[in-house]
């Protein structure tokens, strides 16, 4: 989380600089909890972004599903977790993307799981 | 006064919930989990509490960043399960146990706290899974809740001795409280996980397992513990922690640790249980 000293490594805690930080983008996908917000993201993401203000650097993070860079524009994933709801990808999937490993290899190397190929 | 017959420490995942929904508790990766709090449910269906306080934070489904509330109290007489954005999910409303909730808020100010207080609420997955833990999926809930939010998403958090005085409130509020009621408090969240950030997917099963049998036995070490060393310990989000400590001052000093239970990962956490009766 380059822009920001964070005294426990690799861990942003959602302070102050990061909640104002990430507003917009959090707000955004906060109203993802709504059905007819889901209804006109998945109609027209960029319509829907831009009705929140989102910088072209949040926008082009969102619409590539980059959940590293969501965190460090400031989002926070208890917010941008939404999004998956309206594009589902498992969690442990955005885990792996901040931890930066393929999937698998997140699995077993972080969380201990036996991974089954079958 | 209302008595205090137990109170239980247990985690609140989210895809436990799914687990259920989609019909997933027989499978290898969710069965053992599960397994683990068939005993706390049998005592419960023995205990038959009148009232569950259940301690849990919100997930950015109740509350937006426009305001943080530090601790809040629900005194609704309904609560609805939220629409986290997968849709509102089939289980039963909450009732509210209505007027004990006024009262301890009472106790709360009386006694320096300065609670938010929810007419009109809705729950997430925080209060909703801990009750589907210990009560299954009735028709109807068998208890009246009392819902209490600590928010652990925005920093500052509330520090962790701040929990456990809430706590010694709460049992104040229920041993003040001129009816029967039978009692049972859930703290709820972690154990350790981190979702963000390099470090995501952070377990720490050793200590995770220390906190299952401290929690009983030594809950001074956690209580002087700092939010920090939480996050170190049990990771960015497993400082939800620090909502047992609510659960675990409003008991005696000395407890008898019945059941724990722990199993690693649910998803991408630690997860489990005690649960404990106050002892002489």
């Amino acid at each position: 989380m380059a822009d920001q000293q964070d005294n426990i490594p690799e861990t942003p805690l959602f302070d102050r600089a990061r909640s104002l930080k990430g507003y917009k983008l959090n707000k955004m996908a906060n109203a993802l909890g709504d059905p007819a917000n889901r209804e006109a993201f998945r109609a027209d993401e960029d319509a829907f972004l831009d009705r929140f203000g989102l910088s072209a650097e949040e926008k082009a993070a969102v619409k590539a599903r980059d959940w590293h860079e969501m965190v460090r524009l400031g989002g926070n994933l208890f917010f941008i977790l939404k999004i998956s709801a309206v594009d589902p990808v498992p969690i442990t999937q955005i885990g792996a993307a901040q931890a930066g490993m393929p999937h698998e290899q997140f699995l077993s190397e972080r969380l201990g799981k036996k991974v089954n190929h079958g | 006064m209302a008595e205090i017959i137990g109170g239980i420490g247990t985690s609140h995942v989210p895809s436990i919930g799914v687990a259920l929904d989609r019909g997933l508790t027989e499978t290898p990766d969710w069965k053992p989990f599960f397994d683990g709090y068939e005993a706390a449910k049998e005592w419960m269906r023995e205990a038959k509490p009148d009232v569950a306080v259940v301690i849990f934070n919100d997930h950015g489904n109740s509350f937006f960043l426009d305001r943080v509330p530090t601790f809040a109290v629900g005194v609704a007489e309904t609560y609805k399960p939220v629409d986290e954005g997968w849709g509102r999910r089939d289980i039963p409303d909450f009732e509210g146990a209505v007027d004990f909730s006024w009262h301890f808020v009472d106790k709360l100010v009386e006694r320096h706290f300065d609670p938010l207080v929810c007419r009109e609420i809705d729950v997430d997955h925080g209060l909703q899974v801990p009750m589907e833990l210990m009560f299954g999926r009735p028709e109807k809930w068998p208890v009246k809740i009392v819902p209490i939010w600590v928010n652990t998403v925005q920093y500052p958090i509330p520090t962790p001795q701040r929990c456990w005085e809430m706590g010694q409130v709460l049992r104040e509020a229920i041993e003040s409280w001129p009816g029967d009621e039978r009692v049972v408090i859930l703290g709820t969240g972690g154990l350790s996980h981190q979702l963000q950030g390099t470090r995501a997917g952070f377990i720490n099963r050793e200590a995770d397992l220390a906190w299952l049998d401290g929690i009983a036995n030594d809950p001074e070490t956690y209580r002087n513990m700092t939010r920090e060393d939480y996050v170190e310990q049990f990771g960015s989000e497993g400082a939800e922690l620090i909502m047992w400590l609510v659960m675990r001052a409003a008991m005696n000093p000395h407890v008898n640790l019945l059941h724990k239970h722990y199993y690693a990962p649910a998803s991408m956490t630690g997860a489990g249980m005690v649960l404990l009766e106050n002892a002489a």
